[in-house]
């Protein structure tokens, strides 16, 4: 009881990473699908749209107001009982789905910030040159608040990968759910999670590690 | 991932336009938490227990296949209600909210609630003790609707978990927790957690599978129930008890 139990922790990690593809591939789906959402939420945005920014504003508002484990019950468990096909969607899409219509709320704040936050003078001097409104953010405004929404958006992914712990809920069997029925199966409850927080930990670090060296690469043009 | 998703559009799509065909084949999808020792549980990487036993030999007599669903205790009664699931292998107890919305079997496993402390906590010897103590108890779970039937309910500060309860209890961050007197004892037995039964079980709980109460649930129930009684009269459901619990747990 009192001492750490490593032949169980050796013997449950290879168990443990057997999940990690479907952990690391519900973010990676939902960074990409809630990415592509939150760049057309965030046009809408800083173009100021008639009638759709009403609309993304209540998106947002009620996306970024509401907890994700509230949002993953309500597709999954509620809204069946209003509309019966809903039932055809699975875990692993509902959690998609969840995390896409969640993180995108926020990141198209983030991406709305890094547009905004282009200096005035780069969208005077590229409209003084003759350049239309589509080449301005192609070649001007898109390349620099890349460079700005970067750190942000990595961290909204890094948040995400933690946030697909939640799927079991759902009846997903994904890392942290293995986790849970494993510890039940050993009750070895403090070896159990310190295994799965290492390995949540170590996904991170190795993000973390990439971002720095895209930021890098982001950066080269202002080095002095 | 992409694949799951586009397929499970094209399926929603599919079956919003013809209409939800249930054949005969269509295995019987049984959910339970996994993370319920020793009546559902995951030891390296392989769903067991008593309730998976008891679910296979119910599915081969009715000559059925059958899949297990595993998700949080808080979710299974979502996932019944909402049809992704047929019914709950999880020592789901008969009560009468329960049965205003579902259609139960007959009780396969007959229990007591135990009070179970951690070891040398001599102030909890029994439920009537409880008074005034902090006790831990499943979400969802009915321990907690047993607890507040208690004429000193409100003196009792009962907290809800979604897992861990023997951990925090042993940890001793809460004075007692409460759960089925079967696998209480096995708990206890068979885990290296210092925790003991505090006095007898305080009330006689039935357990049995829940089914939707819809006109397709109650067939699907009675063929379960009848499957359920021909395993007890040819012994099977004694026989998987005695290996689990060295008890016949299925009677009175």
């Amino acid at each position: 009881m009192s001492v750490l139990d490593f032949d169980y922790m050796l013997g449950l990690l290879p168990i443990l990473l057997g999940y990690l593809p479907l952990t690391l591939g519900m973010a990676m789906a939902g960074m990409v699908l809630a990415l592509a959402l939150a760049c057309g939420l965030a046009v809408i945005r800083v173009l100021e749209i008639r009638g759709l920014n009403a609309v993304t504003l209540l998106f947002i508002s009620f996306f970024r107001g509401t907890p994700l484990l509230v949002q993953l019950f309500l597709f999954y468990y509620g809204l069946p009982q209003v509309l019966a096909f809903l039932t055809q969607i699975d875990g692993v899409t509902a959690t998609i789905m969840g995390l896409t219509l969640h993180f995108s709320a926020y990141m198209a704040e983030s991406i709305r910030a890094a547009i905004v936050g282009v200096d005035r003078s780069q969208t005077e001097a590229a409209l003084s040159i003759g350049m239309t409104n589509a080449q301005l953010m192609r070649r001007i405004v898109l390349p620099q608040a890349t460079r700005i929404a970067v750190p942000t958006l990595m961290n909204y992914f890094i948040d995400m990968i933690k946030a697909t712990s939640l799927a079991f809920t759902l009846g997903v069997t994904e890392l942290m759910g293995a986790t849970q029925k494993e510890a039940a199966g050993s009750f070895l409850y403090f070896e159990a999670f310190v295994t799965v927080a290492v390995i949540y930990w170590a996904i991170v670090e190795a993000f973390a590690w990439l971002q720095r060296r895209l930021e890098t690469r982001l950066n080269e043009a202002y080095r002095r | 991932m992409f694949r799951t998703l586009s397929f499970a559009l094209l399926t929603a799509g599919a079956v919003a336009f013809t209409g939800p065909a249930f054949a005969e084949e269509d295995p019987l999808k049984v959910g339970m938490s996994g993370g319920y020792f020793p009546f559902t549980f995951v030891e390296q990487d392989t769903l067991k227990g008593f309730e998976v036993d008891v679910m296979e030999a119910v599915a081969e007599e009715m000559q059925r296949e059958v899949t297990f669903v595993t998700a949080n205790f808080s979710g299974l009664f979502g996932m019944l209600e909402s049809g992704r699931i047929d019914t709950i292998a999880n020592q789901i107890t008969i009560t009468e909210e329960r049965e205003a919305k579902y259609t139960f079997t007959r009780p396969y496993v007959y229990d007591g609630a135990q009070v179970v402390v951690k070891e040398g906590n001599d102030a909890v010897a029994g439920v009537e003790d409880l008074r005034g103590k902090t006790v831990a108890v499943n979400l969802g779970s009915n321990y907690e609707q047993l607890l507040r039937e208690l004429p000193y309910a409100d003196d009792i500060d009962i907290r809800t978990y979604e897992s861990n309860i023997e951990q925090d209890t042993a940890l001793g961050r809460v004075d007692a927790f409460v759960m089925d007197r079967i696998s209480a004892s096995q708990v206890i037995k068979e885990k290296p957690l210092p925790l003991a039964l505090a006095g007898q079980p305080f009330s006689e709980i039935r357990n049995a599978l829940p089914f939707r109460d819809t006109e397709q649930g109650r067939a699907l129930r009675d063929g379960v129930d009848e499957a359920l009684s021909a395993l007890r009269e040819d012994g099977t459901l004694a026989e998987l008890s005695e290996r689990w619990f060295g008890t016949d747990i299925t009677r009175h």
